[in-house]
């Protein structure tokens, strides 16, 4: 549906989107994921069509944004990093201006407002002047603005910045849900945000994209080491030795636990190798009691850190 | 277009705005007119539009510099631009709203020309040109206040400097006068304003062939008019102001002349001025 090709944007001599590809299928909702300013959004701006790319094209269902500017601006609800209201506006006068410019029907404007302020549940406020709102109601006439134009496709850059958890929790409940009738295009420097709202993730970093994919996959795939987690009754000795027997091993690490009498012990292991069993046998062989055992599993963060630290330091 | 108008129109009565304009232009305007209307008795009212000319100087600017200054600074040109609505939509929205604000004022001061019609003898025709020639020579102010409001992102920065370009626009046919005619100075002038080009072209082209290219053509032409035609600089510099002024051609609609040229000068005068504040958007985009 959403196809970019080697998507470029240069301010002067710096590279703020560099060579950026991915494609988008009907329905899916996708995460943009990346530190503050590594591009997201403007790859987005790009695409919405509010700054031309230097180079590469955006092509929404064949058609080039260039060529079709006015054709793709319908079909698509922007969201910006600051929701762009008319704070000398109410609530409904605000709906029913973007209504208009995104060239509504006239007998449509006044259901399509209504079904707005109910979908993003802000009915409450529809007489109140924007610029008395609080942040969290902003940001959802802004959500309610981007659905205006009946679009397929929503972009929406940081929708949860600003909020409290309350809020978040709720705007991000609301993005599910419209996840089932739009294309979702999302960016966050948030993890658990991308983690639970979508069901792909384009992860950028200065300009680039450095991962795409789903998140288990994405996991597993840079699961290069496995780590286990345990916690011993016994001598630091003892467990030393007992242990550095192991074949497969790359690490040991052993300190003091806040149990009494406990160590607790990582173990590095080798790329695929499960040692759970062998680690078993050892300690057991050296009568160390094994009171606690368990497999790290690689996190988002540590996907997002290892990414976006690995480019910094090929730089 | 028309969504764009409406809001922006609403937007000068819902801020002071609009207020503030209507009441600043019919302050000074109706001083003017007791002062040299009423007071005096004078029925000679087409002279009366083209003595208030200055108003414009302080008053348009208060009707343009937040009109597009305003939308970069709240980030609204992104909901704008984001819009299956073409830049010049926004463009002509803008200014015609502000357009509209200048008429409806200008109705207004119609009430001064029923005054003196029912007390005094009204040169209907000449009232009417004078009127014509007004409100186009605002729709000139106003473009080019649109343009300095589409530079900036802060509007006192905007009103200032559309200040001092009305300004420096009102004053160009007394800075005419007095230039020096000689033609020495003519050459001068052509030489600086040939360079200034040539640096033009260099800044936004980063390329030295194309700079040089111009500077050997610009050159080429001052030298070959200078020796071919004697006196072909005698003046050149009033010419040039002369071409750029707008009130100088306000005259002709003062005696009810409503000359086709002035007319066409002024729209064109606005649509260049319109088409430039679209030039401004469009290349902020590919910036």
């Amino acid at each position: 549906m959403v196809q970019v090709t080697n998507l470029s944007k240069r301010y002067g001599p710096h590279k703020a989107v560099d060579d950026v590809s991915f494609s988008v299928q009907k329905g899916e909702i996708v995460g943009f994921l990346g530190p503050n300013g590594a591009g997201k959004s403007t790859t987005m701006n790009i695409l919405t069509g509010y700054l031309s790319s230097s180079e590469g094209d955006v092509v929404i269902d064949g058609q080039n944004i260039l060529e079709y500017p006015e054709e793709i601006k319908a079909r698509i609800g922007y969201l910006p990093e600051n929701p762009p209201l008319y704070m000398d506006m109410t609530v409904k006068e605000y709906l029913r201006f973007v209504c208009e410019i995104k060239k509504v029907t006239k007998q449509d404007i006044v259901p399509r407002i209504e079904t707005g302020l109910e979908t993003v549940r802000i009915a409450d406020v529809r007489n109140r002047l924007l610029k008395n709102l609080s942040k969290g109601y902003k940001q959802r006439v802004g959500l309610a603005a981007t659905l205006m134009g009946n679009p397929d496709i929503l972009v929406l850059d940081e929708p949860t910045s600003g909020l409290d958890p309350k809020q978040i929790i709720e705007i991000r409940d609301l993005i599910v849900r419209l996840g089932q009738e739009h294309t979702i295009i999302l960016s966050s420097h948030i993890l658990p945000e991308v983690s639970e709202t979508c069901q792909r993730v384009l992860i950028m970093n200065l300009g680039k994209i450095v991962a795409d994919g789903k998140l288990d996959d994405l996991a597993r795939d840079l699961a290069d080491t496995s780590e286990l987690l345990l916690r011993v009754a016994g001598e630091r000795s003892a467990a030393e030795s007992a242990l550095s027997g192991l074949a497969g091993l790359k690490r040991i690490d052993i300190s003091d636990s806040p149990e009494p009498g406990a160590l607790d012990v990582a173990i590095e292991t080798e790329e695929n190798t499960d040692l759970r069993k062998d680690v078993f046998f050892a300690l057991s062989g050296a009568k160390l009691p094994i009171l606690e055992m368990r497999a790290r599993n690689t996190t988002l963060e540590e996907i997002f850190l290892h990414l976006t630290n690995v480019e910094k330091g090929a730089e | 277009m028309y969504s764009i108008f409406k809001r922006e129109f609403r937007g000068f009565f819902e801020t002071p705005i609009g207020y503030v304009f209507m009441g600043l232009f019919l302050l000074i305007s109706g001083f003017f007119f007791a002062y040299n209307h009423l007071f005096t008795g004078s029925a000679y009212y087409s002279t009366f539009l083209g003595s208030i000319f200055f108003i414009f100087i302080f008053a348009v600017p208060l009707l343009t510099m937040k009109l597009l200054s305003e939308e970069r600074r709240q980030k609204t040109d992104q909901l704008l631009l984001t819009c299956p609505i073409s830049v010049l939509d926004i463009v002509l929205g803008k200014f015609f709203a502000a357009a509209a604000v200048f008429l409806m004022t200008l109705l207004v001061t119609v009430l001064y020309a029923v005054v003196v019609g029912i007390f005094g003898d009204l040169a209907v025709a000449e009232t009417v040109g004078a009127y014509i020639g007004f409100f186009l020579l605002g729709l000139c102010f106003i473009s080019i206040g649109l343009l300095v409001s589409a530079l900036t992102e802060n509007q006192v920065t905007a009103a200032f400097f559309t200040f001092f370009s009305l300004l420096f626009v009102w004053l160009l046919n007394l800075v005419k006068q007095v230039v020096p005619s000689d033609s020495l100075s003519g050459i001068i002038f052509a030489v600086v304003a040939g360079l200034a080009i040539v640096a033009y072209l260099y800044f936004n082209t980063r390329s030295w062939l194309v700079a040089a290219a111009a500077f050997v053509i610009l050159a080429a032409a001052i030298v070959l008019v200078a020796l071919l035609s004697k006196g072909a600089f005698n003046g050149f510099i009033g010419n040039v102001l002369g071409w750029i002024s707008l009130i100088d051609r306000y005259n002709s609609f003062n005696l009810g002349i409503l000359k086709l040229d002035a007319v066409v000068y002024y729209l064109s005068f606005s649509s260049v001025f319109l088409f430039l504040t679209v030039r401004v958007i469009e290349k902020r985009r590919w910036a």
